[in-house]
């Protein structure tokens, strides 16, 4: 399955490489679309490619490492 | 024919032809509608527009449609109020509150976004349409819907209290109550907005939808006499209805209907839920989600798909932001209500709040013209306000009873 995330970053993990860590650990292919990056925080806008299961526990992991994992769209229910 | 040039990429200004899409394959950015403005302005002129009958079709040709107009004949042009009372409370000259309680036929400015993505959803062919709501945008799918003619799936939180659901049930659409939480919705709704071949108004019709929320700033300029004011408050939820309205206003200096435009664009949001306020007091581009808390539910969106857009229009335009407690968003119903006899939900508490403090701080100035955007109706929150606003004097039968009354309220 394809995912397309919205991934925001805090300040103390911007020099981490939580990306390449989740990618190998889950078998995760991050293809990377957009990304935005300040002294303060880390945007990046990026589609997660791999076996649901896979997708799902990398996500958890990113969220778990106190990455913010959105949709694109944003939020839907209005 | 249209006026539509096609889609384009607000991130890389990659242009797609008008299909049901919403995000640039290249760079995920999300699609806007382009327009042909050369053409629009020998059509769209304020002779024309006069002609034509009171509601948000009267601009047409600014709105993303093809052929004729085929949902919410009656939605749109509502009155903008001038506020007397209110601006004498809050201390400035000339005050307006553009007063869609009234819009039609759902009583929230829902109306207008709903009939412009209906019109659309028919000329796609589509014949289900779709929609993720707790609220306004579900009453106003459900009711538009019926209306049409189309088939409608309206997907809710299993946990929504039974009351916000009748008012969208009276129109019998297909209300799907999924039992997860807030991002588990979410979720599920764009794995079937991709799935299934519908018409899911704020998912792969959104492009189209958000062009419906640049009625209400058409409205203010014609309203106004031709001019923008000088200062609008918005209250914030996705971040799309401020942005729109900047750009209603952008496109009616565009093709020459006003001369000037020197409008300060103003956010407001629940403190409760304020990514997009917090970013803009904090000078900041990013927007960080929050998890909503707060009484006004309309707005409670924690990660707003136009919340970065929406703050670049407050930065563009020289305007501010700013976020109320939920006892000052009560307050702000109360303040309408009394001083304008208009019934806001939460949403307009919030926004009459936000303009008092914008006021009070000095970014609006007191001899200004300021619209403040009211988006829905009190009768829809009425549980926000129970035993806070003034109370029944309960008496017997008897006159002197009465008058024991009258003697405390004189």
């Amino acid at each position: 399955m394809k995912m397309r995330v919205k991934l925001t970053f805090p300040q103390n993990l911007i020099k981490e490489p939580v990306i390449f860590t989740m990618s190998k650990q889950f078998e995760v292919m991050p293809n990377i679309r957009r990304a935005r990056v300040t002294d303060t925080v880390g945007e990046m806008i990026l589609e997660l490619d791999g076996q649901e299961s896979n997708v799902n526990e990398g996500v958890q992991y990113l969220r778990d490492q106190g990455v913010e994992v959105e949709l694109i769209e944003g939020d839907i229910v209005e | 024919m249209g006026f539509v040039r096609g889609l384009k990429c607000r991130e890389c200004g990659r242009e797609y032809p008008v299909d049901p899409i919403y995000v640039c394959e290249f760079c995920f950015g999300p699609l806007e509608v382009a327009y042909d403005y050369k053409k629009i302005k020998r059509v769209l002129t304020k002779k024309n527009i006069l002609k034509r009958d009171k509601n948000l079709w009267r601009y047409k040709e600014l709105l993303p449609i093809d052929g004729e107009p085929q949902v919410g004949l009656n939605s749109g042009y509502t009155p903008l109020v001038k506020a007397d009372n209110l601006a004498k409370v809050l201390g400035v000259k000339e005050l307006y509150i553009k007063d869609d309680t009234v819009a039609h036929p759902t009583l929230s400015f829902k109306d207008r976004v709903v009939a412009v993505a209906l019109t659309k959803a028919k000329e796609f062919g589509f014949d289900t349409v779709a929609c993720a709501s707790t609220g306004n945008l579900a009453h106003s799918v459900s009711a538009h819907g019926a209306k049409a003619g189309f088939k409608r799936f309206v997907f809710i939180p299993a946990s929504l209290e039974p009351s916000k659901i009748v008012a969208s049930l009276i129109y019998a659409p297909n209300v799907i109550a999924v039992d997860g939480n807030y991002d588990e919705v979410n979720r599920l709704c764009s794995e079937i907005a991709n799935k299934y071949k519908w018409a899911f108004v704020n998912i792969n019709i959104r492009p189209f939808y958000a062009e419906g929320s640049k009625t209400q700033g058409f409205e203010i300029i014609e309203q106004l006499g031709w001019q923008a004011p000088d200062n609008v408050v918005v209250p914030c939820a996705s971040g799309s209805l401020l942005t729109k309205v900047w750009k209603a206003f952008k496109e009616f200096k565009e093709i020459g209907i006003i001369k000037e435009l020197d409008t300060k664009m103003f956010a407001a949001q629940a403190t409760g839920c304020s990514p997009i306020s917090a970013a803009i007091k904090q000078g900041t581009d990013v927007i960080r989600p929050v998890k909503p808390n707060t009484i006004a539910k309309s707005l409670a969106i924690g990660n707003p798909a136009d919340g970065f857009y929406a703050s670049q229009v407050v930065k563009e335009s020289g305007g501010y932001a700013e976020d109320v407690s939920d006892d000052e968003i009560v307050e702000g119903i109360k303040l309408l209500a009394s001083t304008e006899g208009i019934f806001a939900e939460t949403a307009g508490g919030v926004t009459i709040a936000a303009a008092k403090k914008l006021i009070q701080q000095g970014y609006i100035g007191k001899n200004d013209t300021t619209v403040v955007c009211i988006t829905g109706n009190g009768l829809k929150t009425q549980e926000a306000i129970v035993g806070k606003t003034a109370q029944v004097h309960s008496i017997k039968p008897k006159l002197e009873a009465f008058e024991e009354v009258l003697k405390n309220i004189r």
